[in-house]
């Protein structure tokens, strides 16, 4: 790989924590111009990322620039690819419309600038993931966006949920550091190496099962980044962080990082096949997860977390297959309209003052038609209708698990397909059809969105549209990331019916069952008319099965959590006062007190009496050297 | 080895040396005077002083006179040094013994 001295993408990158600096130091002073000074520097970032095009378009490679040397086969590089810049772009692009966004949304909060602060240092953080030209760079980067996230959650620290929320993300996202972690150590003892290069060059002359462990470290790294299965349950907990932080971290950029860790590692996984199927499964099984959780809920945020883990599981399921592109390119659309669903919804709980559950919503689409319809193009895109951004990428992520032979994971694609648009709808209507059922007091205290915050969704709407249209002519976005992936991920051979009759037939009847049973649920005239008893009713009998989230989180608990707390426990009652407190630290004292009464007397003061001991010292040694030895 | 070119016997400068030595250090024993105790010192390094000469005439060394006015140069200062604190110990009673300084009694 070639290395030119292209110093373009340090700024890029390094432009980030500079502002997270200027922002923390000169917060106070700064003010209001916070916000606007952090969007600045995410527009020049931006701005840069797109000037680095034509030096990535002329390079297959990559733009290539190491910094130093730290140990050998350890380099700081950054490597500016065309998958690195895929994720740069949206980091970058969306980034900067949410902070454009986080101007108004977080208008009056006691600490603006540390906000901003943050949203910099995570840009900063994901930069560095995604920019890194090997796996420890990799890793810090890995890091620093749970740091980021952990902070970001757990913003308002008086909220003992969002702190709670903020620990449960942080030390789940641990666990999967330490299998990166682990995975990493593998690579070196086996490759001697740690820079993509060396190790994707050699990947094929490792040892079958070393890849195997390798891959399958790798991928509890991407399952706890990326909200998967059985890893998951931190992504709902994590909205209770402010609005456009679920919507930059939790759906456009960090959670995508273990499909970016996937793709990025393919070398790795085309050598360890048995892994490579888990990621498959892992993905189909969280994607329908994900999407029947999203059936029961009544906070529109945890709606559209729980869509978030369905839709990566969908991206999870491309790449794990070998459809590496059309994992990729599913992540490039939803990046567009699931941060269009979270900066809408943030409006609509901006306007009724903090309101989140759905049932003290509805007939919303009059009083908020900024929100109403980016959120309207938005759901069209996630569900797949035909022509909008979603349809593209979920079409090209199904179709290919049937290339790539596993019709089963395709029918589970589908299926997911179908409950998709079920609990979407359901919440379109829920939220925009029929009356007004919440306080209208509360109401007029809510806040009517400045135009920070209405553009930044309204282009994100647009962009759920057309962003699709990218693949266009068909399977452009393939040829574009050829490169990277070396003409590996494409399909053996074109599946029975092509992509019409295998995959777009049987998803628009997906769509159609879905979204027809919530309209008849939700939408019909009689629903909507006898809406507010009908939803509290329904509320009641929903499976309790799936409103308790397959009690998952009591599982993890029983298994882990109590185990833990009980060990806790048991050190502090034994461990600490018997062993630490007694022999450790009391006795040792006391050992040490003796010792100093018998030799104090010793100390007598007399500066004669040291003389004389210091003149015995020295006759020893003469002594010593010259009669001994 | 290097010839010798001294007159007198080298070995008798070290036997006055050694002897210059033990007078010092049973001055600092055995006398309860801080002036004493000071000279006593001086006298101490002065032995290892005329050693250090003899064996570098004896030798064709000049490192040994190098050495001398290190020592010279320290023993200077420690010098300062000494008679103030003989001074300070002189104050308040207006006699001076060192067994009498005994604050650091373990």
């Amino acid at each position: 790989m070639e290395s030119s001295v292209n110093s373009w993408p340090l700024i890029v990158w390094l432009l980030p924590i500079a502002g997270a600096v200027a922002i923390w130091v000169f917060g106070p002073q700064l003010r209001r111009l916070a916000g606007p000074l952090a969007t600045a520097v995410l527009g020049a970032a931006f701005v840069g990322t797109l000037a680095l095009w034509p030096a990535v378009a002329a390079q297959p490679g990559g733009v290539h620039s190491t910094m130093y040397t730290w140990a050998p086969g350890i380099t700081v590089g950054l490597l500016v690819d065309r998958l690195a810049f895929i994720w740069m772009t949206i980091i970058t692009g969306v980034g900067f419309l949410i902070h454009l966004y986080s101007i108004g949304y977080m208008e009056g909060d006691r600490v603006e600038a540390r906000f901003f602060s943050y949203l910099n240092f995570f840009i900063f953080a994901m930069l560095t993931l995604v920019m890194a030209d090997n796996f420890v760079f990799l890793l810090v980067g890995w890091g620093l966006v749970g740091l980021a996230s952990f902070w970001l959650i757990g913003f308002w620290t008086e909220r003992a949920a969002a702190v709670e929320a903020a620990r449960k993300a942080f030390v789940m996202n641990v666990v999967g550091d330490i299998g990166i972690m682990l995975a990493i150590f593998a690579l070196f003892a086996t490759f001697g190496s740690l820079s993509y290069a060396d190790v994707f060059a050699k990947a094929a002359q490792g040892p079958g099962a070393i890849m195997t462990l390798i891959a399958l470290g790798l991928l509890a790294g991407a399952c706890a980044k990326s909200a998967q299965v059985p890893l998951h349950t931190w992504l709902p907990d994590a909205m209770e962080g402010p609005t456009p932080v679920s919507a930059l971290i939790h759906a456009a950029t960090m959670v995508t990082a273990g499909v970016y860790l996937v793709a990025r590692c393919w070398p790795i996984f085309q050598h360890a096949p048995g892994a490579m199927e888990t990621v498959g499964v892992v993905g189909a099984v969280t994607a329908l997860a994900g999407a029947v959780l999203g059936m029961v809920q009544w906070d529109i945020k945890r709606v559209l977390a729980y869509s978030t883990m369905s839709q990566i599981g969908y991206m999870i399921m491309g790449v794990g297959v070998g459809a590496y592109s059309a994992g990729v390119l599913h992540f490039y659309t939803h990046a567009f309209f699931k941060a269009c669903l979270f900066l809408a919804s943030g409006i609509i709980i901006h306007g009724l003052a903090g309101e989140q559950d759905m049932r003290k919503m509805g007939g919303l689409a009059a009083r908020m038609p900024v929100a109403f319809w980016s959120m309207l193009a938005a759901t069209c895109a996630i569900i797949g209708v035909p022509l909008f951004s979603g349809w593209v990428s979920k079409d090209a992520v199904v179709y290919q698990t049937l290339a790539h032979g596993h019709p089963v994971l395709w029918a589970i694609g589908v299926l997911a397909a179908a409950v998709t648009a079920y609990y979407m709808s359901r919440m379109m209507w829920i939220t925009f059809a029929g009356s007004f059922r919440g306080d209208e007091h509360a109401h007029g205290h809510g806040h009517v969105p400045a135009w920070v915050m209405g553009l930044p969704v309204a282009l994100l709407g647009a962009g759920s549209v057309v962003i699709g249209w990218l693949n266009w002519p068909h399977e452009g976005f393939a040829e574009f990331l050829a490169p990277v992936f070396g003409g590996t991920d494409v399909a053996p051979a074109a599946a029975w019916g092509g992509e019409f009759l295998s995959t777009q037939i049987p998803l628009f009847l997906a769509l159609l069952v879905g979204a027809g049973i919530a309209y008849l649920q939700y939408g019909t005239t009689a629903a909507l008319a006898g809406a507010p008893r009908r939803l509290e009713h329904e509320a009641v009998r929903q499976p309790a099965f799936v409103v308790h989230l397959y009690y998952w989180n009591e599982l993890l608990d029983a298994l882990f959590v109590t185990p833990a707390r009980a060990l806790a426990a048991l050190c502090a009652r034994v461990v600490d006062p018997k062993l630490i407190d007694a022999v450790l630290v009391r006795d040792v004292a006391m050992d040490v007190g003796v010792f100093g009464l018998l030799v104090r007397r010793w100390q007598s003061g007399l500066v004669r009496a040291y003389a004389l001991t210091l003149l015995c010292g020295a006759a020893a040694i003469i002594v010593y050297f010259a009669v001994v030895r | 080895m290097i010839p010798l070119q001294m007159s007198v016997d080298p070995n008798l400068y070290v036997a006055l040396s050694a002897v210059m030595f033990f007078i010092g250090v049973l001055g600092v024993v055995l006398r309860r005077n801080p002036l004493i105790t000071l000279m006593s010192i001086e006298l101490m390094w002065n032995a290892a002083n005329l050693s250090f000469m003899a064996y570098s005439r004896a030798w064709l060394n000049n490192a040994g006179h190098i050495f001398t006015f290190l020592v010279i140069t320290v023993a200077a200062a420690e010098a300062a040094i000494g008679l103030a604190i003989v001074v300070i110990l002189f104050r308040p009673h207006q006699q001076s013994n060192v067994d009498d300084v005994v604050l650091l009694k373990g």
